[in-house]
This record gives C-alpha cells, sequence and structure tokens, in this order.
C-alpha cells in the first residue's frame, strides 16, 4: 500500500478538525462567556519508508489535529443596565445544577427569576447552591455585589455560588454554555477571589479577525493536503502504467 | 537481464519515498514548531564496465538510486501572537523538554495545557520541564511564568512524532521562551509543492524508462529471434 496516499490524507483530516473547530467558534461568536477552542497539531509516527529508502531514512505519518481546551482568555463586557445580569471580572465560573444530576459551571451570567423565584441561567439551570428571590421584590431593586451576594435594599437574599477549578483546560463542555468538571479538571472548589460586575454580560472572546485569518490558512493548509492526494493518487497510476 | 530496467525501477522507488516525504510536509503546513525534512539521494554503488574484447575499461555504471539519508532543519522560524496564556515558543535555539514514559523528549510546539495537579503539560498530558528539570508548576492566578520553563540544547535532536525529538540535552540554549506566542511551522508551502511536481515528473520521466526498455527488449526477442521465412 502507497503510505504517501494515507500520510497525505491525515494532512487534509487535520485542517478539516481545524475548521470544524473555527466554525464553532464562529456559531458562537455572539454566545455570551463562549470561550474560543484551542486546537492543538502534532506529527505523526516517522518511521522507516522500506524499498527506495537506505537504512536510518526516515519519513513522517503526517499530522493529527484535536480539540484541547478552551482559551479562556476574558471576554469584553458589555453594559445591558438589567439588574439580572452579571459578568466575571475574573477567572472562576458561576457554580449551576447540571440538568442530568451533578454540577456545571458556567461565564453565562444571563440570570432570570423561575416561576419558582429562583435565580437560573437563560437555559433554565438553577444556581447551586439556590437563591431564592421572593414574590413581590422588584428585580429593579436587586443589587449584586462583586462577591455575589444577592440583596434587595438592606435584605441579602443569597449569594451567587463563585467557584474555580485548577485546571480549567480539562473541563468538558456540556452543551449548554457549561462546562463539567472531569477527572483532568480537578474538583470544583469555591473562588474567593472572583470577582462580578452587576448590569454587564462578558461576550464571547471569540475574535472574528483572528478567526477569518486562521480560517485562511486552514483552507491553504487543506488545499495542500488535498492537492499531495491526488499527486499520491497519479503516482500510483504511473507505476500501474508499467503494464500496458 | 537488462540492468537499465533496475536502475530506472530503484529511481521509482526512490521518487515514491520522497513523495511521502514531501505529503508528510504538506501535511504540517499548520503544525507549530514543526521543522522541515530533506530527502538527500545517492547512488549504491557503481560496476566499472570493460571492453568484453579488449578488457580496456569503458566507464562507470550506477546500479541504481535511493535515498541515502533523511534530515531535520532545526533552524528556528517565526514567531507569532496567538493570546493564548497557555501557548509559548522558543524565540532562537534550544528545544522544551517534556518528561514522558518512555524518558525525557523535546519539543518546539508550545501549545501547552495543565493537569488537574497544576503542572504545565504537553497536548498529550506529558509534564513540561523547567530548567532543573522538575515540571513547571502553574502559579496561583493560573498562568506561567515564561523563565520557569527550561530551553535545552539538544544534541543529536531526531524525529519521533507527536511533536517529540529525542537526543541529549547538553546544558541550556540560547533562545528565549515568549508566552503568548507560537512558532510557525518551518515548511514553505510553495517550496513543497515545487518538490511534489518536480518529484513526480521524475517519476514518470522513470517509467518511460522501463517502458522503452521493455519495447527493446520485446524487439530482441520478436525480431532479432524470429526465424526468417
Amino acid at each position: 500500500m502507497n503510505t504517501a496516499l494515507t500520510t497525505a490524507a491525515a494532512g487534509m483530516e487535520a485542517q478539516q478538525a481545524w475548521l470544524d473547530a473555527l466554525s464553532n467558534d464562529i456559531a458562537n461568536v455572539s454566545t455570551t462567556g463562549y470561550k474560543s477552542l484551542r486546537v492543538g497539531f502534532r506529527d505523526l509516527l516517522y518511521q522507516s519508508p522500506g524499498r527506495g529508502g537506505a537504512e536510518g531514512t526516515l519519513t513522517g505519518s503526517g499530522a493529527a489535529a484535536e480539540v484541547f481546551g478552551q482559551n479562556f482568555e476574558q471576554g469584553a463586557l458589555e453594559a445591558t443596565g438589567r439588574p439580572l445580569d452579571v459578568a466575571l471580572t475574573s477567572a472562576g465560573f458561576i457554580e449551576v445544577a447540571a440538568p442530568g444530576g451533578g454540577v456545571a459551571l458556567t461565564r453565562d451570567g444571563n440570570l432570570q427569576i423561575g416561576p419558582d423565584g429562583q435565580l437560573r441561567t437563560a437555559t433554565g439551570q438553577a444556581l447551586q447552591p439556590p437563591v431564592r428571590i421572593p414574590k413581590g421584590v422588584d428585580p429593579e431593586e436587586i443589587s449584586i455585589a462583586p462577591d455575589g451576594t444577592v440583596a434587595a435594599g438592606k435584605r441579602t437574599l443569597g449569594k451567587i455560588p463563585l467557584v474555580e477549578v485548577t485546571n480549567p483546560s480539562g473541563l468538558q463542555a456540556n452543551g449548554e454554555n457549561g462546562y463539567l468538571p472531569t477527572a483532568a479538571s480537578g474538583p470544583v472548589k469555591a473562588a474567593p477571589n472572583a470577582r462580578l460586575q452587576q448590569g454587564v454580560l462578558e461576550a464571547s472572546n471569540v475574535d472574528m479577525a483572528n478567526v477569518m485569518t486562521a480560517m485562511t490558512e486552514a483552507q491553504q493548509g487543506y488545499e495542500l493536503a488535498g492537492k499531495a492526494v491526488t499527486t499520491q493518487d497519479e503516482v500510483l497510476a504511473v507505476a500501474n502504467g508499467l503494464i500496458r | 537481464m537488462d540492468s537499465g530496467l533496475y536502475i530506472a525501477a530503484s529511481g521509482m522507488l526512490a521518487e515514491m519515498v520522497r513523495q511521502e516525504q514531501i505529503s508528510d510536509q504538506l501535511a504540517n503546513v499548520n503544525t507549530p514548531g514543526f521543522k522541515s525534512d530533506r530527502a538527500t539521494q545517492a547512488g549504491f554503488g557503481e560496476l566499472l564496465l570493460q571492453n568484453t574484447q579488449t578488457g580496456a575499461a569503458v566507464g562507470r555504471l550506477s546500479l541504481g538510486v535511493e535515498i541515502a539519508e533523511t534530515s531535520t532543519d532545526l533552524a528556528p522560524a517565526g514567531i507569532h501572537e496567538t493570546g493564548e496564556a497557555l501557548d509559548f515558543a522558543v524565540e532562537g535555539e534550544g528545544f522544551f523538554a517534556v518528561r514522558t514514559e518512555a524518558g525525557v523528549r523535546y519539543t518546539r510546539n508550545g501549545q501547552f495545557s495543565t493537569d488537574a495537579e497544576g503542572n504545565l503539560t504537553d497536548q498529550l498530558g506529558d509534564p513540561v520541564l523547567g530548567a532543573n528539570g522538575a515540571p513547571v508548576r502553574l502559579r496561583a492566578d493560573g498562568t506561567v511564568a515564561p523563565g520557569d520553563i527550561g530551553v535545552f540544547a539538544v544534541a543529536g535532536a531526531e524525529k519521533q512524532g507527536e511533536n517529540l525529538y529525542t537526543g541529549n540535552a547538553t546544558g541550556a540554549a540560547t533562545g528565549k521562551v515568549r508566552a503568548g506566542f507560537l512558532e510557525e511551522s518551518a515548511v514553505n508551502p510553495s517550496q513543497a509543492m515545487v518538490q511534489l511536481i518536480s518529484s513526480f515528473r521524475a517519476l514518470e520521466a522513470d517509467q518511460k524508462s522501463i517502458q522503452t526498455i521493455g519495447e527493446t527488449l520485446q524487439q530482441s526477442a520478436g525480431q532479432v529471434g524470429s526465424i526468417a521465412g
């Protein structure tokens, strides 16, 4: 079998993985608190090419690329004036109850008051531990302190749980603008240094100019690897052409 | 048999190895810190031809060619800013070191991550080492000081895949670590494309030689050998 063909095809696959991640970033350019994906590239095994190469010669087997975490750079703050909008201005997350049990972490601070009076995220997940807003409290009088303390006038109603993990790169995205802790991320613990700002939301940290540049590079890489695949096909045609 | 047949066939095999090597270059145009390789072709022995009647030397005849050597150009490539705190580049000479299960390996790809214990790791989770050979730890704010990461001069660096090189560290290198930067792949796409095309045309020429020699043999067998009648 011609290994050059699989080597070239591996290159196409790697660029495709990058394109997929970039498309995901573009789709989330307006998602509150979204963190862009990091794509790691690596070359593959180097081995002896067999006939045609002397002993000690090595040829590589192409490339691979995969998403290995997020870029947790702070997103821009956008003022909304809505009292229940909060943005983290530091590292850390808001802890919410995950739909399937357990906890999830999010940086989307677009909070709502649920039918049961609990503060919930835009996707309906309650804060964990919950914060209940009593009936009759006007959302306009709610104030949220930088440490997460929720108060109505002079009355303290609860505290938005601010947490962190040792290794955010190990978190697993849960598809609901949040992350699930894993063994790689380490356990969820309180984040005493995390800070919130009321009346603002954290925009997605996807930078369109960067993404577009990356997209062009990925596309060019894909074309080059594609050209290599076509050429390897022609190489095989030439070899087959020996017998007429 | 006609030795030209074997010489041309060895040429085809050598070009096919070259095709494989160039395909690998093209697959890695976007792999940070990737270093380009070069395949050197050489004849594998020569035969001194002699006139069968007088015994006088006629000249030398090659017995064929092969890819005699593959080498990696370790010259530093350009670096560019990514804004990601865990991306690192060595500006200048030297390698990052990571501790793998098989021992310490070296890399120029600084797309690093972290683990649950707060160590800086490479993409595959192997700890990145400081100048003292101990794993690099994250600081309290989750970042890594570029100065904590060791840069090693490596003798006999040889690629093994997964961005890693084998070799022996011979002390600190002159290169400086830059956080938020990555080193670009050293592959020059247009150069690689030109190599791919010219190697392909050489392969075609070898094939034509084989076909021509084949026709010659056919004529020897068909015409010279036929009994007139």
